[in-house]
Parts: structure tokens; sequence; C-alpha cells
């Protein structure tokens, strides 16, 4: 048999083989190792390679595109050599990039041409007011005023009895020369939130927050007003979760004494702790947090308010308030500055609330031109379809699996968590990437995702999602929960404990997809737009910064369209509040969009319980939806 | 003035499916049954012929229940205590064939065990000709503990091993291809998921032609709305082509109608019931007939009247001619 040589980019020698080696045995010849997460069997795509020169016979090309085959690149484990040739093996990350299946959700920007002075609603103006004389003898009060509309035009000036009682000592201790702070506003006058020294006001940072309030996760963004840009960001679970993990949960507890009050307690205190240590770490006071966006379900806005969300839960399924007004932080009882002002986000219905349409504008959705759908993916999951002419949207209660709770060994996607899985097919041994490359202490949503997308695939599990225990692995085994899979052995997990996901897991995350995908369904059956015809699918929600969008369509949480046409957004709730916190315009638009959603409420429409059981299966009992995946498994 | 009756054309027909087996067959039966093969909603006899009457089979426990009718004791008397006997009884009494029945104990009150479950079988089948449903108690573990050695003594018969359900039906599966029977899938009235699980099954590489499917059901007064509307959707699915939908199904009318209250209870009831026994029958024979009319291929029965009762409705059925 003919021999022939194959020079790597990063090996001295050649290296000289038989006709017909593959690429892998290729390099591992030459003491190059190149990764094989899926056992070498062509579904990965993590060990390609680019062909400098010479001939090579790619068997399969699946996960690279056209472009790429034309750039040389081939899969090593799939790819045989036929001549000299010579191999780059680029940097795993570099792979990483490329693989369209494979979304990073983008960090924060500011807006383009974003001019802080302009768009905020937060201004601190400095001004030198004329001492009183015998000859003026205009009032304090009167005379902030006036000072204040000649120097930034300000009309009528919303206050308080503790604002009113120190102004003088502050004025004439300053010698007439102060900063005032004040909060335009996008509906209702102007808002008086601070007058200090001038001196004192140079140094005084002037912060933000902009929360979202997720039924299992928390996020806060501290940012800076006087640039707009985000200085830290904070997540934690939602303290209420101890009170019930679900929305309709939490609902029963705050009717039941005083519940609701327990509950605003808690999600007060998640809050707070996060402020808190974001302060301390930026060496920021209360005093300085002058303004905060709230974004977050209905519900949970409900509950931060201590408003009885009750009638949420009970027909006809109506809030108390969604276009909620601007409210004294003081009120409300976030860490801030008491003066400061608090602007709820507004909802639209009982279960798409604020989270939704800010969500929808830091999506773009509504400059879309095209049909896109967009999915906040959550312990709820919300749904919009439509353009910039239309739009609709429904929600579906999906559990808090795809935040890492509810189950065994979940995590929310921080340092540590497993985000990625692969298993080889043929021993069932996983391979996974932990963020933060540490050892890993749990799975996080976009884990969970991927690791039961690669035990359907490989047959550990069934349609049903029920584990196969007849397979010869010591990783499937009987654990206190029924059957189990380990991914990570205790020796090199960082909690000292296996890893393992079980059946009850899964069922929790099957639940969780089937619900999602029902409500597309249902969504789209009743504005008679089949779902293929979007074309962008915006993906929102709490999965951390990644998601594997095959793995999704694998599972049949997403629909089976071609992989570039996802989008990963991350928290776009967050986005949208930040947005608002920053932008006038942006917090207008908002409101528009709250007001321009049609909401289907899915409990009055008795297709969904159909289409969510027959979601209830690995990817859906009706294969044919899922071609790509009914491929796959052959 | 003539009416015409619009006459629908559907694309899809049920699985024709043979239970038990011949001598020439591998198996030692004297009679086989064959449901299946409809083409048209039940008698629409105008649309396609039903090349299959539905079957009558009765229910038979290995050992003597604990919790039936007394109404149904006495119609049985002692052969209660006799698997062998019982079954003879109920080949006399009309039955096309025969569901055995297994509980957590034997007939002295101890867990059934592989020997005591493969002794019975075999005797049951030697006293009687008739084709064979065996069922375990329905705990997983017990199923497949007395299935298997079922299954691997009898090979070739053609039994309907069951039950299969989503959580266990791997086994069963396993040990009716390797020995050449059929299995019973049971789902909690729902039309996906008995499309689930015939499909976890058929994953497993067993024909659709050797299954039977029991999409369970309601007694009369007790949800059988909701059965009749599941067996429906899940024939209306079948003629129209879903091939996982296209299996016969198999009810159970006698076991629920034996324990609604009406049934069951003989005393301390109105009087403007009636008869205690003839109005158990009443039940269970209007089950029947109401779920043979919703699809069902097989019906299980309880009491001997109920089968000639069920059989005359059936029989009138068959030859029910349109104007």
């Amino acid at each position: 048999m003919a021999e022939y040589e194959v020079r790597f980019a990063s090996h001295p020698e050649p290296i000289g083989v038989p006709a017909g080696t593959l690429l892998v045995d290729v390099a591992r010849e030459g003491g190059i190792e190149i990764q094989q997460p899926c056992g070498g069997q062509g579904r990965c795509g993590r060990c390609a390679v680019r062909v400098e020169s010479g001939a090579v016979r790619r068997r399969s090309v699946l996960r690279l595109s056209k472009s790429d085959v034309a750039e040389g690149y081939a899969l090593a484990c799939q790819t045989v050599v036929e001549g000299d040739a010579t191999i780059e093996v680029p940097p795993p990350e570099a792979i990483e990039r490329r693989l369209v299946t494979d979304h990073i959700a983008p960090e924060a920007a500011l807006p383009e041409g974003y001019d802080p002075s302009r768009a905020q609603t937060i201004r601190r103006v400095e001004i030198r007011l004329a001492p009183p004389t015998m000859d003026d003898q205009t009032d304090d009060w009167g005379r902030l005023c006036t000072a204040l509309r000649q120097a930034a035009g300000i009309e009528t000036l919303d206050t308080t009895l503790e604002q009113i009682r120190s102004l003088g000592a502050i004025l004439r201790e300053s010698d007439w020369h102060v900063a005032v702070t004040v909060d335009l506003g996008t509906n209702g006058a102007p808002r008086l939130i601070g007058v200090q020294p001038v001196s004192e006001a140079a140094t005084a940072p002037l912060c933000g927050l902009a929360i979202d309030i997720g039924t299992t996760t928390v996020t806060v963004w501290m940012v800076d007003l006087l640039t707009g840009r985000v200085m830290r960001q904070a997540s934690q679970y939602n303290q209420q979760i101890a009170r019930g993990e679900d929305i309709i949960s939490r609902i029963i507890f705050a009717s039941k004494g005083d519940g609701g009050t327990v509950l605003r307690d808690l999600v007060l205190e998640t809050i707070n702790e996060m402020i808190r240590a974001m302060g301390e770490r930026l060496d920021i006071g209360r005093d300085h947090i002058v303004k905060a966006t709230i974004s977050g379900n209905s519900t949970m806005m409900h509950l931060l308010l201590g408003i009885a969300p009750e009638s949420i839960r009970l027909e006809p399924f109506i809030t108390p308030i969604n276009h909620l007004p601007r409210l004294p932080a003081g009120e409300v009882g976030i860490d801030m500055n008491p003066a400061g002002v608090v602007d709820p986000l507004p909802g639209v219905a009982s279960y798409v609330g604020a989270d939704i349409t800010a969500g929808v504008f830091a999506s773009g959705l509504r400059d879309s031109a095209e049909t896109v759908l967009f999915i906040d993916v959550g312990t709820n999951g919300e749904i919009v379809f439509g353009s910039s002419d239309w739009m609709v949207t429904c929600a579906c209660s999906a559990g808090p699996a795809f935040e890492g709770a509810g189950v065994v060994h979940g995590m929310r996607a921080n340092r540590g968590a497993i985000e990625e899985v692969w298993i080889d097919g043929g021993t069932y041994e996983p391979t996974y990437r932990v963020i933060g490359n540490v050892a890993p202490r749990g799975i996080c949503g976009s884990g969970l995702i991927a690791l039961v997308a690669e035990m359907f695939l490989t047959g550990i599990v069934d349609k049903g999602g029920h584990i196969n225990q007849t397979l010869a692995t010591p990783r499937v085994r009987r654990g206190l929960h029924g059957a189990e899979y380990v991914i990570a052995w205790a020796a090199e997990s960082d909690t000292g404990e296996d890893i393992v996901i079980t059946r009850v897991d899964i069922d929790n995350l099957l639940r969780a997809k089937a619900a999602i995908y029902a409500g597309f369904n249902v969504l789209a059956d009743r504005v008679g737009v089949p779902l293929e015809t979007a074309e962008h699918v915006l993906i929102g929600g709490s999965f951390g910064k990644y998601i594997n969008v095959e793995k999704a369509v694998d599972i049949g949480l997403l629909p089976d369209m071609s992989w570039d046409r996802f989008e990963f957004l991350g928290n776009t709730s967050v986005k949208g509040a930040y947005l608002a916190l920053i932008d006038q315009a942006a917090r207008n638009e908002i409101a528009a969009i709250a007001s321009a959603m049609t909401y289907i409420e899915l409990s009055a429409d008795n297709s969904f319980y159909e289409a969510f059981t027959s979601a209830l299966f690995l990817p859906h009992t009706d294969l044919s939806r899922f071609p790509s995946v009914a491929a796959a498994m052959t | 003035m003539p009416i015409e009756i619009p006459v629908d054309k559907w694309p899809g027909t049920v699985n024709t499916v043979t239970l038990g087996a011949t001598a020439a067959d591998g198996g030692t039966r004297s009679k086989v049954v064959t449901i299946g093969g409809e083409r048209s909603l039940p008698f629409m006899h105008f649309e396609n012929e039903t090349p299959h009457p539905p079957v009558i089979a009765l229910e038979m426990t290995a050992a003597r229940p604990g919790d039936w009718s007394q109404v149904l004791l006495d119609a049985w008397g002692d052969v209660v205590d006799d698997p062998a006997r019982w079954a003879g009884a109920c080949e006399e009494a009309g039955a096309d064939l025969i569901l055995l029945m297994f509980g957590l104990n034997d007939a002295d009150g101890n867990p059934v065990t592989p020997d005591f479950a493969v002794g019975t079988v075999k005797a049951v089948l030697q006293a009687t000709g008739l084709p064979l449903v065996v069922l375990g108690p329905g705990q997983a573990e017990v199923d497949n503990e007395i299935l298997v050695p079922v299954a691997d003594a009898t090979k070739g018969e053609r039994l309907v091993l069951g039950l299969c359900e989503d959580a266990n039906y791997r086994t069963i599966v396993a040990s009716a291809m390797a020995n050449g029977h059929l299995v019973l899938g049971r789902t909690p009235m729902d039309v996906n998921l008995a499309k689930q699980l015939n499909i976890l099954m058929t994953d497993m590489g067993l024909p659709l032609d050797r299954i039977v499917m029991d999409p369970t059901t309601g007694a009369l007064g007790y949800g059988i709305e909701y059965g009749y509307s599941v067996m429906e959707r899940l024939r209306l699915a079948a003629l129209q082509g879903d091939a996982m939908t296209q299996l016969p199904m198999l009810v159970n009318p006698g076991y629920e109608a034996w324990r609604t209250k009406e049934s069951k209870v003989g005393e301390g009831v109105p009087d403007t019931w009636g008869d205690w026994a003839a109005r158990g029958t009443h039940w269970e024979t209007l089950t029947a007939v109401s779920l043979i009319e919703a699809g069902a291929d097989v019906v299980v029965l309880r009491h001997p009247d109920s089968v000639t009762r069920v059989r005359e409705a059936i029989d009138e059925l068959m030859t029910l001619e349109t104007a």
C-alpha cells in the first residue's frame, strides 16, 4: 500500500502513514492529540483541522459549512489521507467560534451615538442661587425652583417633606452653590432627588440599577449614569424559591396570612444583598444610587411591590396593574437613595410581564420587517411571534429546570457549571466543558440540554426519556431517585461527590421543553402562520452566556430550523431594563411595545394540553417535525 | 326519498394481529383469534367491510380473587380456586380467548414466584385450546420476574404478555421478541401517550403486528365518555394513516364495570336499583357494547352471562344493513 507524508504545522518532522489513514491517527502518531468529544463519530465538529495542501478524502463534512470546506477545513476523525499533505490544527477556541451550532450571547453595549446628557432622565445640574436679601425675600424652595428653571428649563418639581426639611441648611452651608439631582421621568412631573454642595457632588458617583426579577433568578446590573456604562453584573437565585418553585405556588403562598410580606422581604433581601456587595466592591454608597428600572414577570413585579397577586391566578387572569407609575425608592424598599426613583417597566398581561416587553425591545424584534420568533426561556417560557407590524404573545409554565433549579445537581450558569457535554456513543463516556475551566460543581441549563440530547442520541435514554439500565457502563446505575447517569465522578468534581442526572431530572427537563414547544405551536396555529416562516429565532433567558441550538433542537425544545437562523441574546429582560435606565427613548418604546402586543391566554385554549403531551417525548411524538434529529438518530 | 350516505375514503388500515398459534405454527392452541384489519370506523359496513369482528376475552385470576364482587364469585362457583378448571369454564362460557391475571400473591398467600407463574400458565394452556393473554400484577419488578420465565416456557404460543407501560416495557418486549409472543401496552387515556409507547416498543425492533394496545377506559357512568373519545381519536388517526396508532385495541370493561358501586355492592342500596346480579351484568354489558362501538377489538369481561349478551350485540352490529 502506498505510503504518504503528512506534515503538521506544529510538528517538525513529516509523518509517514499508509494511504487511507485517518487524520486523527496520523496526528496521534506524531504525538499531537486532537480532541474528539463525540468519540470520533463526526458528530461534534470539534476535531476540525485545516488542510493547507495535499490530497485527502472527507468521508463526512457534517458540522462544516460549504465555505469551511472551501477554506480547507476537514473533520480529522472523518478524513483519510490520499496523498502527501500539510495540516494545520487550529486551537480549540477557534473551532468553537466557527461552529454554527454554538451561540454565545453578546455583551451589553451602549447604543450607538449614545449621549448620556440627552438620553437620561437623571440630571445633575450645578446652580448658583442668588442669596436672599431684604429686597428679595423669595422662600428657599421658590428660589431653588426658579434657578433650576433658568438653568435647565425644568418647570415643576415634586419633592418630599424630608427634602424640604433639610433644604435650608444645605443651601446656606454650601453658600448657595449646589448640585441638584433631578429625575425628569418619562411620565409625570420631574422629581427632586437631592441637593448637595457642589464640592461634594464633583467627586460623587451617580449610579443606577437595572434589575430583572425572575421567578428563579434575580439579576442586577449596576450602571454609571454619568457615562451609561455597566460597572458590574450580579445574579442570584431568588430567595423566594424556598416558598415555592413556580409562579402559581408563590401566588398561593402570598395569599395566605402574611405570605405576601414574607415574599416581598425575600426578594428585597435578594436584591439588596447584591446591591450591597457590588457597592462595597465599587465603593459606591446607597445614596449615590438614584434610579432603578425593574423588569420581571407580572407576579414578581407585584410581589416586589407588595401588591396582592391573587387575581393573576384566578379566572379571568388579570393583574391589578400593568403600567405602574414611577415610585419613590424609599417606599419600595430597595437599598438605594430613598429619594431616588424606581421605575417598574410595563407588562402586557398576567403572564406576559415587563421581562418580555423589555426583552422584545432589547431583541430588536420591533425593528424587523421579517417575521421573528422571540422566546424567553426561564421558569416561565414567554413567546412572542411577529414583526414590526404585529406581535402576538403567550406564556407557558416551564418550571425552573432551564435555570438549573429543581434538578439534583443543577446550578446557575456560573463558574463550575458544566455547560456543554458530548458523549461517546461507543463507550458512553462523556466529555464536558465547565464554565471557568475548573472542576465541575454542577450542571447549568445549557449543560442539561446538551446532556439530555447526547444521552438521547447515544441511546442512554429512549424517546420517552427513560434511562436504559441494560447498558454496559458503570455510569448508568440505580440511585436514590431511580436510574441515573454519572457525568462526573467524585474524584473529578469540585464537590467531592458524583455529579449525576436522574430520571426525575430528565422528566423535569422534558416537561419544561414540552411546555415551551407546545407554546410555539399553539401560538403559530392561532395566528395561522407556520413557525417555519420565522426568519429569525431570537432566544433570551437565563442560560448564562451560551446555548448549543443543535442540542436544543435535538431534545425538541426549539423547532427544527437551520441553525444559523437562531440567535442567542442572553438575558434580554435585564438588557431591556438597562436600556430603559439609560435612555428615555428606550423607556418610551417599551411602553409602546406593551400596548402593541396581542396576548393569547393558553389556559383558555384547549389545544395546549394536546400539543404539550405530544411534545413530551424526544424529540416529539411526531418525528416528522424534526427531520434533522431523525437523520442524526440513524 | 332516497338518502345518499356520504362515504369516507380512509388511507389507513388497522394492523391485523393474530393471537395464539396452532401446532402448525409452533404453538399448541386449537383455536387462534385474528383481530384488526379495519378500514373504516366501527361497523360502517357501507364504507368498508369489517374483516374481523370484535372478540370477547374472559378474565380469570391465577389465585382466587380477593376483591371481586360476590355476584361474580357466585356465578363462577368453586372453579375460581383452580386455574385449569376456571379456564375450561371460560371456554365453555363462550369466550374467544382468556386473560390470565396474576396478583402479587399465589393461592397460599405467598409472593408469586416464577415457578408458580410458569406452572399456572402451563396448566391453563393445557386446560383450554383458546389463545391466552398473561398479565403480571402491574409492579415492574414482579412483572419482569414472572413474565420472562413464562415467555421462555411457552415459546411459540403467541401469548399476549403485559403490561407494558412507558416506565417498564423493555424486559417484556425483549422476552416477547425472543419467544415469538405478543405484548399488550397500556397508557392512561391519552392519544399521545399511546402513540409514544408504541414508538418506544417498536424502536426495540418489535413488529407492529405483535402489539395490542390498551388505551384504558372507564365504566359506564365513571368516565366512559373520556375513554370512548380517546379510542375514537386513536382510530381516526389510524384510518388517516398514522402508523403508530394502527394497533388493535383491547379494553377491560369487566374490570371497570365490576368495581363500580352499582355492581359491587348488593346491600344498603335503594330498592329501585333492582336485582343486584342483573344490575351488575347490565353494567358490564352496556359498558362493553359502548366500547365496541368506539372501536374496541377485544373486550375483557368477567361474568359468564355477559359473554352471551355482548356476543349478541356484536352479531347484530356485524350484520347491520344500511337502507
